[in-house]
């Protein structure tokens, strides 16, 4: 009999959703304690301009606060424009190189549309999962089965996005000479990281689907494949953030919203 | 056993300055721009993206997750003095602050690491140590006898003891570069507006300490800067004026900082208020300076504080002036070299960096370098001196401006 499984937790993986439930308590975890330990460590620089060391957790939040607050010579753009042209559509990077503009937006783009997705998978598995005998009451397209097919064509193109600019990012490291010469471990467990989770994704679906990516490996490693997909992801994406260039995924938007955008 | 110190503290820096450590995405954009790093031969250290790396990795060495479980990590002293060299090889200008993708404000962020430096013993960098001794003793850093400031005007120039516009010379202009000091003053008189000054009483505005780091040393930055607050409000005025674009910007954003207070007066830069005169039909062009003009902006005046368009709007309204632009200007300017305590540290980079600038002039094909700020002159003449473009005038906006409303400035002393 063909197993179903959808983000992995389905009911006949009783084995796996509990694993999967550890792991991500586990890593939610991990990426707590990381984000204290940044808070601290940012938190040992002063609350303002040539006072002593704070050494307190809330000395970051507090500055922060205080420098959105502050009036800027140059620049003094609001929070929102902040937020949409430099945090979401990234224009500071457009104006330096549309290319690597292109890499980073597909990237980005890709990354949180599918980690909204699986959020969504994971819910809806959940919620009906939590609702057991009374599922059938629920709307038709909260069916895991239904769910899933739902999420298929916007899985895949973003995916794709996603892939797209992970192959741009590994062709600049490996052949453009600059970028090769100044790449170090810190840049390429990043990249690393991203690729094998990205590949991963995309093999799992394909043992499930039987399609390009499977490489026609046999259904029964569909489960195993998506639950190393997600394991790694994770680990990677979640409780590794703090403690590799991931935390640029946090800082970068407190430093435009901290300088009101930038010079 | 005794838990090792760390080796480095987080003096000077602010929380949100050891965010931005982390926030850098590596992406190699300050490196290109950066003017010290190219005119060192591309010496890895002084590029902008390694400087960050470093102090990151010594952040984490000291306070990360490592340091946390098993102790903090040893940082050898000798990479510790090479990264003071390093941090000290940049003229603050700010290029690399307006190209980072990550939007760090790096300029600071390169003022707190040569501050924490020379607290933790390090810095500052060569003769840059004098600095402290020097404006201490003699209220400018130049050692020169604090009353040579204004003592040298001739007869004609009209200050008031009292007046609503004071013009604050600055170190530069008053005791080296006084053809730019007697400018503005000329100019002042004959537009009729009546101005002050501070004379002897007038203090360094303190940017040479500040971007060296050294500013809390006995507070004497800060000391002299409300020092200078107090002698101008002693002065009546309403409106101080700056024809030096690292006084300007020192009074501007440095001063109300270190005293923890707004000015009481309105801080104007000479080419605003040409500008303001001239929108009002109020000058009078006696002279047409028939030359081809291209503008370098300061900075300190341009990039740091947004004052691009009325050094261009003087330089345009003047009789005969055609007005070239170089190749990189306004937010994307190249540095003349000399900021930052560089040309008093390392003054072969500065030359280096000014030779670079005055290239771009050349490749303008224009008779006339200018610029709004003494420092900039002085470094952009040595510049050309050094690759024998003599066929180059470096001139200051403010001196142009005289000479077109016909004032003589053959007498300026030396
Ligand atoms: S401020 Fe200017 S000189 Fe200094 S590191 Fe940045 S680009 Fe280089
Ligand atoms: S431009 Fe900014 S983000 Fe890019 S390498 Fe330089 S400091 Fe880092």
């Amino acid at each position: 009999m063909a197993m179903e499984y959808f983000a992995g937790i389905s009911d006949a993986l009783r084995l796996t959703f509990v694993q999967v439930m550890i792991l991500a308590t586990l890593s939610i975890g991990i990426f707590l304690i990381g984000m204290y330990i940044n808070l601290k460590k940012w938190g040992m620089g002063s609350t303002g301009y040539g006072d002593a060391p704070s050494k307190s957790v809330l000395a970051f939040p507090k500055t922060l606060m205080y420098q959105m607050n502050e009036h800027a010579h140059v620049h003094n753009q609001s929070v929102l424009e902040t937020f949409v042209l430099d945090i979401l559509f990234q224009r500071r990077i457009l104006r330096r190189s549309p290319l690597r503009w292109f890499m980073h937006f597909t990237i980005f783009f890709g990354w949180m549309a599918l980690f909204a997705l699986s959020l969504a998978m994971f819910l809806v598995e959940m919620i009906h999962m939590v609702a057991g005998e009374a599922a059938h009451s629920l709307p038709e397209f909260m069916n895991p089965a239904v769910f899933r097919e739902l999420l298929a064509v916007p899985n895949d193109i973003f995916s794709y996005i996603l892939l797209t600019g992970i192959i741009i990012a590994i062709y600049r490291r490996l052949f453009v000479t600059k970028v090769r010469e100044a790449t170090i471990a810190y840049d390429s467990i990043l990249l690393i990281g991203l690729t094998v989770i990205t590949i991963t994704g995309f093999i799992a679906d394909g043992i499930r689907t039987g399609r390009f990516w499977g490489f026609d490996m046999p259904y029964e490693w569909a489960p195993p494949a998506a639950l190393f997909h997600v394991i790694i992801s994770l680990l990677f994406c979640i409780a590794y953030i703090p403690f590799s260039k991931y935390i640029h995924m946090i800082a970068i938007p407190l430093a435009l919203l901290a300088n009101k955008g930038g010079e | 056993m005794a838990k090792r110190e760390p080796s480095i503290n987080t003096e000077n820096f602010t929380a949100v300055q050891l965010m931005e450590l982390d926030s850098c995405s590596r992406c190699g954009e300050c490196v290109e721009w950066c003017p010290t790093y190219d005119a060192s031969g591309k010496d890895p250290g002084l590029a902008p993206r390694d400087k960050i790396l470093r102090w990151r990795e010594y952040m984490n060495k000291s306070y990360g997750l490592r340091a946390k479980l098993f102790g903090p990590k040893e940082i050898p002293e000798e990479d510790i003095e090479e990264f003071k060299d390093d941090v000290y090889g940049c003229t603050t200008c700010g290029m690399c602050a307006t190209v980072c993708e990550s939007a760090i404000n790096t300029v600071e962020l390169w003022e707190s690491m040569r501050a924490n430096l020379v607290k933790r013993g390090n810095g500052p960098y060569g003769k840059q140590g004098a600095f402290l001794k020097l404006i201490g003793e003699y209220k400018n850093p130049y050692m020169a006898d604090n009353k040579d400031r204004t003592n040298w005007f001739p007869e004609d120039v009209q200050i008031e003891d009292k007046a609503e516009v004071l013009y604050y010379g600055g170190c530069t202009a008053e005791l080296r570069q006084r053809k730019l000091a007697l400018a503005t003053a000329r100019v002042l008189n004959k537009l009729g507006i009546k101005f002050t000054m501070l004379g002897e009483d007038e203090i360094c505005c303190g940017s040479a300490l500040i971007r060296t780091g050294q500013y809390f040393v006995e507070d004497t930055a800060k000391v002299n800067a409300q020092k200078n607050i107090d002698n101008i409000v002693a002065k009546g005025a309403k409106i101080v004026l700056y024809a030096c674009a690292g006084c300007y910007r020192a009074s501007l954003v440095d001063w109300p900082r270190l005293t923890g207070k707004e000015l009481p007066f309105k801080v104007v830069h000479i080419t605003e208020f040409l500008q303001d005169l001239i929108e009002k039909g109020e000058i009078k062009w006696e002279k047409s300076i028939d030359k081809k003009v291209t503008y370098h902006d300061p900075c300190h005046l341009g990039r740091h504080v947004g004052v691009f368009e009325p050094p261009r709007a003087v330089l345009e309204a003047i009789p005969g002036i055609e007005f070239i632009e170089m190749d990189r200007i306004k937010e994307n300017q190249r540095c003349c070299g000399a900021g930052g305590g560089v040309k008093a540290g390392i003054p072969d980079l500065a030359l280096g960096v000014a030779s670079t600038r005055v290239e771009d002039a050349l490749a303008t094909n224009s008779d006339v370098l200018s610029s709004a700020c003494p420092f900039c002159k002085r470094n952009l003449s040595d510049g050309r001196d050094a690759i024998g473009a003599q066929e180059l005038e470096v001139e200051d906006v403010i001196v142009l401006t005289a000479e077109a409303m016909g004032i003589d400035l053959s007498d300026t002393p030396e």
